[in-house]
């Protein structure tokens, strides 16, 4: 039944290989790029042979753009750290505020309940536009436009539905009998749910908390209204590339992967969680 | 409605990265037309790779199975000419339980009004008249196991394949669906090919049983067979609710008679003249058999501490201790309607020479069976 | 005084009303086996009792004092369930040990006493293991060790044996009395294997229609059932039920009249007659049968189905209708050799009369 002919073979290659070069090729081609000067970049036609450079790397860690013959001081160091400041204090209050209440939304049934974790979700599909303007003239007047806290703030319409609705899936897959049982044997609401309930849904708050930081990594349009320079991620301190002297497609390629870099290495470190989470499904306690 | 043969058909699993895992080894078993054969074993044993095999839902790694004379191994499921009911029903969600019934006879396109009335037919022997035009998911697990019985029945095949078909019965009706069945099997001449964990099911429809275990064939035999002559220890073990007491005793040359001494000299029980080449010899380690319908309780020389009396309704299941301790040997015993003993209470008891067995100590093998008439012993 | 008493106690689930004025009384150390068919909530009544649930209406009281609106955990009971709900993510021997830790015992303690229940359940080898690395009977040992571990007062078992194999399942039918013997243990024993409830239940009671039916020695249950249900739970194969009519002191069977011993010569009733298949009693047929088979009903027999201890024999009557009867397997084997022909008869005394719309019990004599 498994068996299949060599042709067959063959042509599943092919189709893996077509596909993989479709997804890959332009993260390959901005790898490459960002070990190149721009003058190899717009050379035409474009080659694969280049003397590699560190130029870009340099002049981002060092803060400096040298452009065509101006010299522009960028804190693009300074905006990967105010991106990770902002994704991780973000994911870690969802986590704080959602775990509990999607505990809650899994284990009982309360009045409104399906309502408001309909509501929580619906921020997700709601177009950001909506509601920035209004918020913006809020910030002003609370003085939270241009603060982390302000930012963090806003950042829970994006991680808090994905961390709420995602972790929900996993105690709803954590048996209640487990937790009655531990109750039974006479533990109280708090151990039960901190003992039993939190590391069973351990490898889902994982996988949740990953994905909510990915995308509060990504976000580019709540920073670029409600934030200035101090506290802008790199998503958008990467519009500052492009300059009234041109672009420099070298230093954004070289931006680009470091700003790649935090997210790629926290899903590596979190691939355990992942994968335990997808087979922890299949092993009855 | 033909015979079935499966010689040295042997399944093994070739996983990805490990190792090849063996289900099925060199499974040899020749199934008469019009037959009832049950595959027996506990999860895991090879059983339903068997069946699958079969079906024709796996390939066979090696050996060959054929079918009234014909080879099946290359042949598609369709193309086998075998009906099967599924362990998880398989029935078609969009259809009624009575299309799904009539499924594969419409599909052969025979008259409508012959279909209709096998099919009254068939819902009246499995009692699913009520289900006949409810869809699958609107009926209980039990109706739904009796639908897929059903349309594997209706079909006149070379071979009905079985998997687990009483497992989701309700108790209540299991013994008359049981006996209708067979009824319906044997009055049709049909050869079928059960798989089940459950023996009370295998003993009760099949006319041999296949004792399976870790891929092996254990014994192929009649339930009397089974019970009556135990081919190893194994089966001695896994035949009969319960299975036999087994105790690791030693043959002793007695004056006359040798005899067969467990749990040190707690129980010594005589045994007459053996012969043959199988026979054990004095100073032989053995495991003693001891079937529990055959542990007489109220009479003869033996005596034990009754630990618990369950009366079952029908029967009486005594728990029983030889001595005291830690070194105590426990038996089970198993009488006919009511038996009045109280825990604690200090019993007779006989062994009836048709209910002791010896087995090898190294290779697990019979050596020695209580002969069914009850004068004299055989050895196996 | 009960040690556990159920008074009253009314449950309902939106507009499905699962109990309704049940009750029960278990006295100080005895085993009572709560038996019947799915559906009807001997699974809710132990989650009642355990604080999971709360009743609507009614009272729970263990040991004199009432616990109704307690939390679980103030409630001092043992439970052991169906799906075993081991903690997946600790040892065996933590799950074990988790009751002794929520009371604060100290180490030495609640090793010696989880080192103890181990040994007596036969899974002190285990005890380092996870509960995926466990076999379902190991499993199943952990969570009735669990259970036991910490004294409880009150041991809730929910159909404990169901997930484990025919075989661990017979020996735990022996092996768990002097278990809960040993631990002094108050218990109810929910299953839905009539033989288990027999087995372990010092009595049984028959849940059905929102209360208990009957509660009642195995014996009683067995021999004098109080309803049609009580009847048909009880036995294996199930009792032979038919549709009849209690007319002057005698009932007809499949065209045989029978007279009842006792009964009221009254008016007609309309009734259901049971018999169980052990009590059918059997003469090979034709020329063969004593006094030429009068008094008997003619039957063929359609199928012989050998179980462990018995046979089972499908006969049909002449005159249609089907009867089970159960004999044993050498009598089984003669009959089955034969023309397949005999006289079937069953004594009066043998008959169970219920009423035909309640199904409540008729008692003649």
């Amino acid at each position: 039944m498994q068996r299949s002919s060599w042709p067959w073979r063959i042509f599943k290659a092919l189709c893996l290989t077509a596909i993989s070069l479709f997804f890959l090729f332009p993260i390959l081609w901005v790898l490459l790029m960002s070990f190149q000067t721009n003058a190899d970049i717009l050379r035409v036609p474009p080659s694969p042979f280049f003397t590699p450079t560190l130029a870009n790397y340099k002049a981002l860690i060092a803060g400096e753009l040298t452009g065509a013959g101006s010299t522009l001081q960028i804190a693009y160091m300074k905006n990967i750290l105010n991106s990770f400041v902002l994704s991780a204090c973000s994911v870690l209050l969802s986590l704080l505020l959602g775990v509990p209440a999607a505990y809650a939304f899994a284990r009982y049934r309360f009045r409104l309940g399906e309502n408001i974790a309909f509501t929580l979700l619906s921020f997700r599909f709601a177009p950001p536009l909506l509601v920035l303007l209004p918020l913006l003239l809020y910030f002003q007047e609370l003085g939270l436009y241009d603060t982390y806290i302000g930012l963090i703030w806003v950042y829970q319409l994006i991680t808090l539905p994905l961390i709420l609705w995602i972790v929900r899936g996993y105690f709803e897959d954590v048996s209640p009998d487990i937790e009655h049982a531990y109750r039974i044997d006479g533990h109280s609401w708090l151990r039960s749910f901190l003992k039993i309930a939190v590391p069973l849904a351990r490898p889902g708050i994982a996988a949740a908390a990953l994905l909510a930081f990915i995308f509060a990594w990504n976000n580019f349009v709540f920073a670029l209204i409600l934030g200035s320079s101090d506290v802008q991620p790199v998503t958008v301190g990467a519009l500052a590339f492009i300059t009234a002297s041109g672009i420099q497609y070298g230093q954004i390629a070289a931006g680009l992967v470091l700003s790649v870099i935090p997210t790629f290495v926290l899903a590596l470190v979190m691939q355990r969680y992942l994968v335990e989470g997808l087979s922890l499904g299949a092993v009855k306690g | 409605m033909a015979d079935l043969t499966l010689d040295s058909v042997t399944k093994i699993y070739r996983p990805r990265g490990r190792e090849p895992v063996r289900a099925v080894s060199g499974l040899d078993m020749a199934i008469a037309d019009g037959e009832i054969v049950a595959l027996l074993g506990s999860s895991g044993c090879g059983k339903t790779s068997t069946l699958r095999m079969v079906a024709g839902f796996e390939t066979v790694s090696e050996g060959s199975i054929s079918l009234g004379g014909r080879r099946l191994n290359a042949l598609r499921p369709a193309q086998r000419n075998v009906a099967m009911a599924f362990e998880g029903y398989s029935l078609y969600p969009p259809l009624t339980v009575r299309d799904n019934v009539a499924f594969a006879l419409l599909r052969e396109r025979a008259p409508r009004a012959e279909v209709a009335s096998k099919v009254a037919e068939v819902a009246e022997l499995l009692e699913i008249e009520g289900s006949l035009d409810r869809y699958p998911a609107t009926i209980s697990s039990g109706h739904q196991q009796r639908a897929s019985l059903a349309r594997a029945l209706i079909r006149p095949a070379a071979l009905h394949l079985l998997d687990e078909p009483m497992s989701q019965l309700e108790p209540q009706v299991r013994a008359v669906l049981r006996a209708r069945i067979k009824e319906w099997l044997k009055d049709r001449g049909m050869t079928a090919v059960l798989v089940t964990h459950d023996q009370t099911d295998a003993i009760a429809l099949a006319d041999r049983i296949a004792v399976m275990e870790a891929s092996r064939l254990m014994q192929f035999g009649t339930p009397a067979e089974l019970r009556e002559r135990p081919a190893n220890l194994f089966v001695a073990g896994f035949v009969g609710e319960p299975p036999m007491n087994l105790v690791e005793a030693e043959v002793v040359a007695g004056d006359g008679r040798p005899r067969v001494v467990a749990a040190d000299g707690l129980l010594t029980l005589e045994l007459p003249a053996l012969n043959g080449p199988l026979a054990p010899r004095p100073g032989q380690r053995v495991w003693l058999g001891l079937s529990p319908r055959h542990l007489a309780v109220g009479r003869g020389p033996q005596r034990a501490r009754v630990v618990a009396n369950q009366w079952l309704g029908d029967q009486t299941h005594l728990a029983l201790e030889l001595g005291d301790g830690a070194a105590a040997l426990p038996l089970i015993a198993v009488a006919a309607g009511m038996l009045e003993a109280e825990p604690g209470e200090s019993v007779a008891f006989e062994v009836e020479p048709r209910g002791l067995h010896l087995f090898d100590h190294e290779d697990d093998t019979a050596l020695y069976h209580g002969s069914p008439d009850g004068t004299t012993g055989e050895p196996a | 005084m009960s040690f556990l008493i159920l008074d009253r106690l009314s449950k309902s689930f939106g507009a499905v009303k699962v109990f309704d004025g049940l009750s029960l009384a278990v006295a100080k150390g005895e085993t009572v086996a709560i038996c019947s068919p799915s559906g009807s909530g001997k699974t809710l009544l132990l989650r009642l009792i355990a604080g999971i649930y709360e009743p609507d209406a009614g009272e729970i009281l263990i040991d004199g004092k009432a616990v109704t609106g307690l939390a679980p955990d103030a409630r001092g009971i043992g439970m052991a369930f169906q799906n075993f709900a081991l903690y997946p993510h600790l040892t065996a021997f933590e799950n074990i040990a988790s009751p002794l830790r929520a009371r604060g015992v100290a180490e030495a303690e609640l090793t010696r006493r989880v080192g103890r229940v181990a040994e007596i359940l036969k899974i002190g080898h285990v005890l380092r293991h996870l509960p995926r690395e466990l076999s379902n009977g190991q499993k199943q040992r952990t969570a009735l060790a669990r259970a036991i571990v910490a004294d409880a007062r009150l041991l809730l078992l929910d159909d404990p044996l169901r997930n484990v194999d025919a075989k661990l399942r017979y020996e735990m039918r022996h092996e768990l009395p002097r278990v809960l013997r040993e631990f002094e243990a108050t218990v109810l024993y929910v299953t839905q294997d009539f033989r288990e409830a027999m087995a372990l239940g010092r009595r049984i009671g028959v849940l059905h229609g929102g209360g208990f039916v009957q509660v009642d020695r195995p014996q009683r249950i067995y021999a004098d059932p109080e309803t049609v249900e009580v009847a048909r739970l009880f036995g294996d194969p199930t009792i032979n039920l038919y549709d009849s009519e209690l007319a002057g002191g005698a009932v007809s069977l499949l065209g045989l009249t029978l007279g009842l011993p006792g009964a009221a010569d009254g008016g007609r009733r309309p009734c259901r007659v049971g018999v169980r298949p052990e009590h059918v009693e059997l003469d090979a047929g034709g020329e063969a049968a004593p006094d030429g088979g009068a008094g008997g009903l003619p039957v063929t027999i359609e199928a012989v189905t050998p179980l462990n201890q018995n046979a089972v024999l499908l006969l049909q009557a002449a005159g249609g209708g089907e009867i089970l009867a159960s004999t044993t397997l050498q009598r089984a084997e003669a009959l089955a050799r034969g023309p397949r022909r005999a006289i079937a008869r069953v004594r009066p005394e043998h008959l169970l009369l219920f009423d035909r719309d309640s199904g409540a019990r008729i008692r003649t004599g």
